[in-house]
């Protein structure tokens, strides 16, 4: 007999019956003692008392409809205008929208109702639910009747251990040790194991599960960004987050009436409301760019706005001012950062305010796209990227512009990876650096989504224990 | 961006090779983001607003297939001036731009819809809105010229699509373009354009005139472009102007007298941007003679010739993104093909030199990771219910970076401390074995003196069926034991600690942390059910203090 089911049939023999968490006090781990339980019943040596417990599941329907139910997707759809009911393939969203008064039907043109506008991208209550079972948290509520009636859970019993009794057989035995169980400092000690034999364990037996403690994915795979532009020859830098409309938007050359420069897509800040200008230098060569370029007045105050910054560009345009200032650089100056950036944003499956972000550049002289599309190129062959695609893209700072992507094969769609160019000429004149520079931002949780397999964005800041704990490590 | 819809039948009429369409848009980086039927849909770039209308699309696209070559001076006016329109002196102060055009025998059959849709999406996107500019298209047979764009203070007319005749005041609190536009107008200063008999054409820029409605069979056609700005407004016009000469319309140009001078609208003229070859390959990387160069223009809607050692690239009136040279040879590389840039590593070498305060923050999580702590990111916008009032503490509003709007509810400010996250981080996970260890390394945020600043700070916290000071206290001695800091202990009073079991860390005579024992109405409030133990400790003393013992500068 196992030293475990010794403890335990003397604690028993003492108090007859005992529920589970008074077997616990015996200080058997919790795994140990359900083997032991096991074993003990088995020979009849005690009754175990069980309780059924309603348990709900996710059927594979239910799994698959955690990201975005059909009625949702459906409602996104017809938000680009009304579809006819015969093109519409997605007779099940269709049904569900319709009851829930998201849509109406006219003839047969389907189109959104206000209130299916507003449910665009909101939290969907039955979603919540089922993401809620699919995390253990059961609650008896509506919408639980209609997942079950949906078949997107299984409502089942399940049987836990209420309280065990010491039977007749298991009050007349005698346990008697087979061999040594556990091996004791005092055994080594006194040589009292000599000549004896130890128990075999049986090596399937269950044993108490173990999270090692560990560095939140995110963070690593900042690390791995980190290392790879440092082994490529890159010195890191850093800038504010809390930035003036001038360093986030007027010295990258965005017209002060460009929409992102609107409270619907920046966070503004109204504590402090502006941050002084300190270089009045670059003010006004900032300001001779865009009255020249735009033709309109530039003003100072719009310039002045206090934001978070929406680009970590902020913190590559704050470094090319600041080489203008170094008199015996040694170029190629090859600079990078990793940063949080804002974006005013409503929050969904896709979406967050909050994002990590890596810009780059190289600041030297004859710097072609040739030398842009090499170092993109090399980068991300090192972080698992080895078939990205270039195509021509538009941003305001650079000039010709580009944008890096790959091919998801199992998505069939191309996933935009990175923005870059050559900094436009108007930008290094204001910041008074006659030199070219190659530059490039990129946004970190979409690649970091693909490693970790997870769907949902939002998942990556949540910092349940639970996740923390058992959540896959990063691979490519 | 901006997602426009073309009908393929469209652009087939109007000599695109649609088999290619793909392969081209994405060739220009333009993206097709689905084709339904007879519509495509594909997300036109802001730079270019040409390419939102039909017809200038069709034109990159006969360019891009060399279909056509671009000639100079092809998008002129032949024609004289047809119309004049008097701006008053009012609308300076609410619109004061005014631009426009005369058309004349053109057949809009199959095409209305199109163009309309277009000088839409144009004031939306590049007009803002309408705000900066917007656009109206009158039937030129029901207006008697000369035309008169003033600010009005009242006024009604039946608008375009009604019945019956609404007061602008009407029109703005219940005509549906009234209410979507009310913004773009002051109260009582309605810019409107009427004929000279008087007639309201346009309550501006909201809505036209029921009076002026043009259909599929009206020929001549009056074109008015408002706004904020002159440039734009130039813009605009240009790009409309030719479409309609695409369209094979005929274009009469209008005079706008104005406090007595006289202005001719559109002017459409073309640019010459010198360009120079060695730049052009400087900014490629790619050999591209002067005669290639004139190739890839002219597949870019440029006309060029040789000059000399330079190209002289001949813009058109409608490419108003091309600021100088710059955007010029983006076109040629376009031209060119990305795919085509053989890739060429930066020359020269350099040192990667990591940052030092990075480094070292990692030094501090391979220490909590050690002690068993996971680590936890979380965001930085918060809110004061969980950054001050579930803590216990006071809300220091001055000292708070307060968001002036934020479009999701539970964010209003930045936080001020790590521990609040790691508590809701705590709260959450109820389900799981204890002890739960968590610890995050990152910026909390302040304002003093009415300036920003950011600050880096480390917090830990243990949650456990027991969790005492004596235990927190180990772990700190064990942190501040390894890296070698130098510190005392002092009783401590904080509101998010219990009284008596928490203590400040000094050193050099300054605070630079705080740790105990959670007060019991904190973990009610995050609905933790254990006892939680925490420090919160500043970063940059452990760093300087380390990188200054062991010699290294910290050059930050």
């Amino acid at each position: 007999m196992h030293a475990y089911e010794i403890t335990l049939l003397n604690f028993l023999k003492k108090k007859r019956s005992a529920s589970f968490e008074e077997l616990k006090t015996t200080g058997i781990g919790e795994d140990a003692l359900r083997w032991a339980i096991e074993e003990l019943s088995k020979m009849g040596a005690i009754s175990v008392e069980r309780e059924e417990l309603e348990s709900v599941e996710l059927s594979e329907e239910g799994k698959s409809y955690l990201k975005e139910f059909p009625e949702e997707r459906l409602i996104k759809e017809l938000s680009k205008g009304s579809m006819r009911i015969g093109a519409i393939k997605n007779k099940i969203g269709l049904i569900w929208a319709k009851k829930n008064g998201w849509i109406k039907i006219d003839g047969d043109k389907v189109e959104l109702t206000g209130e299916g506008r507003n449910a665009i991208g909101k939290e969907y209550a039955l979603r919540s639910a089922l993401s809620e079972i699919a995390k253990g948290v059961v609650k008896e509520s509506a919408e639980l009747g209609v997942l079950s009636k949906r078949k997107l859970v299984r409502i089942g019993k399940k049987s836990i251990i209420k309280n065990i009794v010491l039977t007749e057989t298991g009050a007349k035995l005698n346990p008697i040790e087979e061999g040594i169980g556990p091996l004791t400092p005092e055994m080594l000690k006194t040589g009292s194991w000599r000549g004896k034999s130890f128990k075999a364990y049986d090596v399937n037996a269950e044993s108490a599960i173990i999270y090692p403690a560990r560095m939140h994915p995110v963070h690593e795979f900042i690390n791995i960004i980190r290392s790879t532009w440092i082994g490529m020859g890159f010195m890191e830098v850093s800038g504010p987050i809390i930035e003036s409309a001038f360093w986030n938007f007027d010295a990258l050359f965005s017209p002060q009436d460009h929409p992102t420069r609107e409270m619907q897509d920046t966070f503004f800040l109204s504590n402090p409301k502006t941050i002084d200008i300190e270089d009045v230098e670059a003010l006004s060569k900032v300001k001779a760019m865009h009255e020249h370029a735009w033709k309109e007045r530039w003003h100072k105050d719009l310039a002045k706005q206090a934001l978070l910054r929406t680009q970590t560009t902020s913190v590559s345009v704050h470094f090319i001012r600041k080489y203008a200032g170094i008199m015996n650089a040694n170029y190629p100056v090859k600079l990078f950062s990793v940063g949080k950036v804002f974006r005013n944003e409503s929050i969904d499956y896709k979406h967050l305010s909050e994002l990590h972000q890596s810009d780059g550049i190289i600041i030297g002289d004859n710097l072609a796209l040739s030398n842009l599309i090499a170092t993109l190129k090399s980068f991300y062959e090192q972080v698992g990227f080895p078939d990205i695609r270039i195509r021509p893209s538009f941003f305001p700072f650079v000039e010709p512009g580009l944008e890096v992507y790959y091919h998801d094969d199992k998505l069939n769609d191309n996933i935009e990876l990175c923005g870059a160019g050559i900094i436009r000429k108007e930008i290094t004149k204001a910041m008074g650096l006659n030199k070219d520079v190659l530059a490039w931002g990129m946004g970190l949780e979409r690649i970091l989504m693909r490693y970790l397999g997870i769907e949902r964005i939002s998942e990556l800041y949540e910092n349940s224990v639970a996740w923390l704990r058992k959540r896959k490590e990063i691979i490519w | 961006m901006a997602v426009t819809t073309f009908s393929l039948k469209f652009l087939a009429a109007l000599g695109v090779d649609t088999a290619k369409l793909e392969g081209n848009i994405d060739k220009i980086g333009m993206e097709v983001e689905k084709t339904e039927g007879d519509d495509v849909y594909i997300d036109i770039t802001p730079n270019r607003p040409d390419l939102l209308d039909s017809v200038g699309f069709a034109r990159a696209m006969r360019y891009l297939d060399g279909k056509e070559t671009p000639k100079s001076n092809f998008y002129a006016l032949k024609n004289k001036p047809d119309l004049t329109v008097i701006a008053s002196e009012s609308v300076k102060k609410v619109r004061p731009v005014i631009e426009a055009m005369v058309v004349k025998n053109a057949n809009l059959h199959g095409k209305l819809k199109y163009i309309i849709n277009f000088m839409e999406k144009l004031s939306e996107t590049y007009g803002r809105k309408r705000k900066k500019i917007a656009m109206g298209m009158h039937n030129l047979d029901a207006i008697e010229p000369p035309l008169h764009y003033d600010a009005k203070y009242e006024g009604s007319f039946v608008p375009l699509g009604s019945e019956k005749e609404m007061s602008f005041k009407q029109i703005l609190e219940e005509h549906e373009k009234g209410m979507a536009y009310a913004n773009t107008v002051k109260a009582g200063m309605y810019p409107v354009l009427s004929d000279s008999k008087g007639s309201i054409m346009s309550l501006i820029p909201i809505i036209n005139s029921q009076l002026t409605k043009v259909k599929e069979d009206t020929k001549n056609l009056f074109i008015d472009i408002t706004g904020t700005s002159e440039p734009a407004v130039r813009n605009a016009l240009n790009i409309l102007a030719c479409m309609f000469i695409d369209l094979g319309f005929e274009v009469y140009p209008c005079i706008i007298e104005r406090e007595g001078k006289e202005l001719v609208t559109p002017q459409l003229s073309y640019r010459e941007v010198r360009l120079r070859p060695s730049l052009v390959k400087r900014a490629i990387g790619a050999d591209i003679d002067q005669a290639k160069i004139i190739t890839l223009l002219n597949k870019m809607g440029f006309d060029g010739a040789i000059y000399g050692r330079y190209v002289l690239a001949y813009v058109p009136p409608y490419r108003i993104d091309v600021l100088n040279q710059q955007d010029l040879i983006e076109d040629i590389a376009i031209a060119y093909g990305y795919n085509n840039i053989i890739p060429m590593p930066v020359a020269g070498t350099s040192v990667g030199i990591p940052d030092e305060q990075n480094e070292f923050s990692d030094r501090l999580s391979n220490l909590l990771i050690g002690m068993g702590f996971s680590e936890a990111v979380n965001n930085y916008l918060t809110n004061e219910e969980i950054n001050f009032k579930r803590m216990k503490k006071p809300i220091d509003s001055e000292r708070v970076v307060k968001l002036a709007y934020s479009k999701v509810e539970i964010y209003s400010m930045l936080r001020t401390s790590i521990m609040p996250g790691l508590l809701q981080n705590l709260s959450i996970s109820a389900h799981e074995p204890l002890p739960q260890r968590l610890f995050e390394t990152g910026l909390v945020f302040g304002v003093e003196n009415g300036k920003p600043f950011e600050k880096r700070m480390l917090a830990f916290v243990s949650e456990d069926s027991r969790a005492e000071f004596s235990d927190i206290r180990s772990y700190v001695e064990a942190l501040l034991g390894t890296l070698g800091i130098e510190h005392k202990l002092e009783a401590h009073d904080d509101p998010s600690f219990i009284k008596g079991r928490c203590a400040a860390i000094v050193s050099n005579g300054t605070a630079i942390g705080i740790f105990g024992e959670i007060a019991p109405d904190v973990l009610e409030s995050f609905g933790i059910s254990a006892p939680v133990i925490g420090c919160e400790i500043e970063f940059m003393p452990l760093f300087e203090r380390c990188c200054a013992e062991s010699g290294r500068s910290n050059a930050k």
